[in-house]
């Protein structure tokens, strides 16, 4: 007689495992979406962040545009500066279209000339420092450090990325629940098996053994679904952003990079361990209460 | 008790000192029980339904703490070895279930080799000796059958196969002739003699059977009120009928 493969000491569970693999292939794909989520996030802020550190918009209200290239002139002279630059009419008028139509402005208008600066982000108080050069030079003004709205993004963004984080440690830990439940609940119903193996001599991390591969291989297959459902609505997310243009530009710049592949291939492996972890624990506690 | 009565190298396979049973806040259901099995000896347990025959045999395979007193094992006690140390006090222990508790979904064969999977063993190293046993308990043409295709004699044919196939210092077995016809009963006594007289197992068997208690020349100890009590009327009448009438032996 040849026995080809030894038949599992656990029997296959197939509704109960089933119902299992699909919460954590979910818990799993939220997991790594919100994971993803938070890199992107983070990253768009990061990128955003870099962009408008050192820039400056100085805002001359009494002054025509002559006054205002001269105003430039002493602002450029200013240590520090890299550019400056006066705004065009068309650029004030497209800066001001979300608030007053796509017409422009009528000249009787009273508008400030705009200058667009750009400093060297390493040196301190930029904004104060144009500011006393234009007074001294006789121009009343107005300066906006673009860094300080940056330092508002900064925080508000961080926020975005602290919850996002702790939805993955949620979600984390109620997949480490339900797979603990789970073992327990397949503990009660094979007993018999516990018990047989328990009292021909099974070591408490045999019998854990054959629970923690089960629910490993569980949780792996479950984490690669969960996985690959998540890089596909990323992937949709992404299109969808392109397709769209500009008119998603106050989306983050979405992509997929090697680290979110890393995110994405790791949430599996995670899934394993936690479910091999949960399971492992279950047993071993459950078996304690055994002579 | 008080003071545990054990020596640490007794020349014993099992010993009960005072020992009492009870479940959750019931009354005692063993009281005050004494035991020596020495190794290689062979013993019936006898007792009315409800007598704690069970209860007791659960003790002797480490499977129930009790109450009170001490079980040692081997000259060991039990109380404070470690979960490892009685999961290899377990492994010289082989006990045939009353209620034969074979695993469902794996075949006769698989059930049989469990505790050498347990131990480790590789099936190529244990192969032939499976199937040897199987085949000696009456099963060699059903090897592959489970548990539910099988009839009552046969899963306990197959249970205690599974319980000697590891050749255990010590056989545990709760009514292991209740379902099987009085040939096949008469056959597996005869194995768990050869057991006892081979390979020095010491035996205790549960049975409610008085027909084959009579068939051997052995202690019976019976349980009654909670009490454990060396029985006088098997013990001896048995060796003084055996002696008169020879034929009625194995």
């Amino acid at each position: 007689m040849s026995m080809a493969k030894e038949t599992p000491l656990l029997p296959v569970e197939d509704v109960r495992e089933a119902a299992l693999f699909f919460v954590v292939g979910a818990l799993c794909f939220l997991a790594a979406l919100a994971t993803l989520s938070a890199k992107s996030t983070y990253g768009a802020a990061k990128s955003w962040t870099a962009e408008v550190q050192g820039e400056l918009t100085v805002s001359l209200p009494d002054v025509d545009r002559r006054g205002a290239d001269e105003a430039r002139k002493v602002i450029a002279e200013t240590e520090g500066v890299r550019e400056a630059r006066v705004l065009t009419k068309a650029e004030i008028d497209a800066l001001l279209e979300p608030n007053f139509g796509s017409r422009g402005l009528p000249d009787s208008l009273p508008l400030p000339q705009l200058v667009a600066v750009k400093a060297d982000p390493a040196v301190a108080d930029m904004g104060p420092t144009i500011a006393r050069r234009l007074t001294e030079a006789g121009f009343a003004n107005a300066v906006d450090e673009h860094a300080d709205w940056a330092g508002d993004v900064r925080r508000v963004l961080g926020v975005a990325r602290l919850t996002a984080l702790i939805a993955v440690a949620l979600l984390a830990s109620t997949a480490v629940a339900v797979i603990a439940f789970a073992t327990h609940a397949a503990l009660l119903a094979r007993r018999d098996i516990v018990d047989v193996l328990h009292l021909a001599g099974a070591r408490d991390r045999f019998i854990a053994g054959l629970f923690e591969r089960r629910f490993w291989v569980l949780g792996l297959r479950a984490g690669t679904v969960g996985a690959l459902l998540a890089l596909g609505a990323a992937a949709l997310m992404i299109f969808t952003v392109q397709a769209h243009g500009s008119r998603a530009g106050l989306l983050p710049e979405l992509s997929l990079d090697f680290l979110d592949l890393i995110i994405l291939v790791v949430t599996p492996v995670i899934a394993g361990f936690a479910s091999r972890f949960a399971a492992r624990i279950t047993v071993i506690r459950a078996l304690k209460g055994m002579m | 008790m008080t003071h545990p009565r054990y020596d640490l190298f007794d020349d014993v396979a099992v010993r009960l000192d005072s020992v009492s049973l009870r479940y959750d806040t019931s009354e005692d259901i063993l009281s005050d029980i004494d035991l020596v099995l020495k190794p290689g000896s062979f013993s019936f347990l006898t007792g009315a339904s409800g007598a704690g025959k069970t209860s007791l045999l659960k003790l002797l395979y480490l499977a129930l703490k009790p109450s009170r007193g001490e079980v040692s094992l081997f000259g060991r006690p039990t109380s404070n070895l470690t979960r490892d140390q009685l999961s290899a006090l377990r492994r010289r222990v082989g006990v045939v279930f009353q209620e034969f508790r074979l695993l469902e979904h794996l075949s006769a064969y698989e059930n049989v080799a469990l505790p050498l999977r347990v131990l480790g063993r590789r099936e190529a190293d244990y192969r032939a000796d499976v199937e040897e046993l199987l085949a000696w308990v009456g099963l060699g043409e059903r090897l592959h059958a489970k548990p539910p295709t099988l009839s009552g004699g046969e899963q306990q044919r197959v249970a205690i196969a599974r319980a000697v196939v590891t050749q255990p210092d010590i056989l545990i077995a709760d009514e292991p002739t209740g379902n099987v016809d009085p040939e096949m009963g008469t056959r597996l006594m005869r194995l768990f003699l050869e057991l006892n007289k081979r390979r020095k197992t010491t035996v205790i068997i549960a049975t409610h059977d008085l027909g084959l208690v009579r068939q051997v020349e052995a202690p019976v100890y019976r349980l009654a009120n909670r009490l454990l009590v060396k029985d006088v009327e098997y013990g001896p009448d048995t060796v003084a009928r055996r002696r008169t009438d020879p034929g009625k032996g194995i």
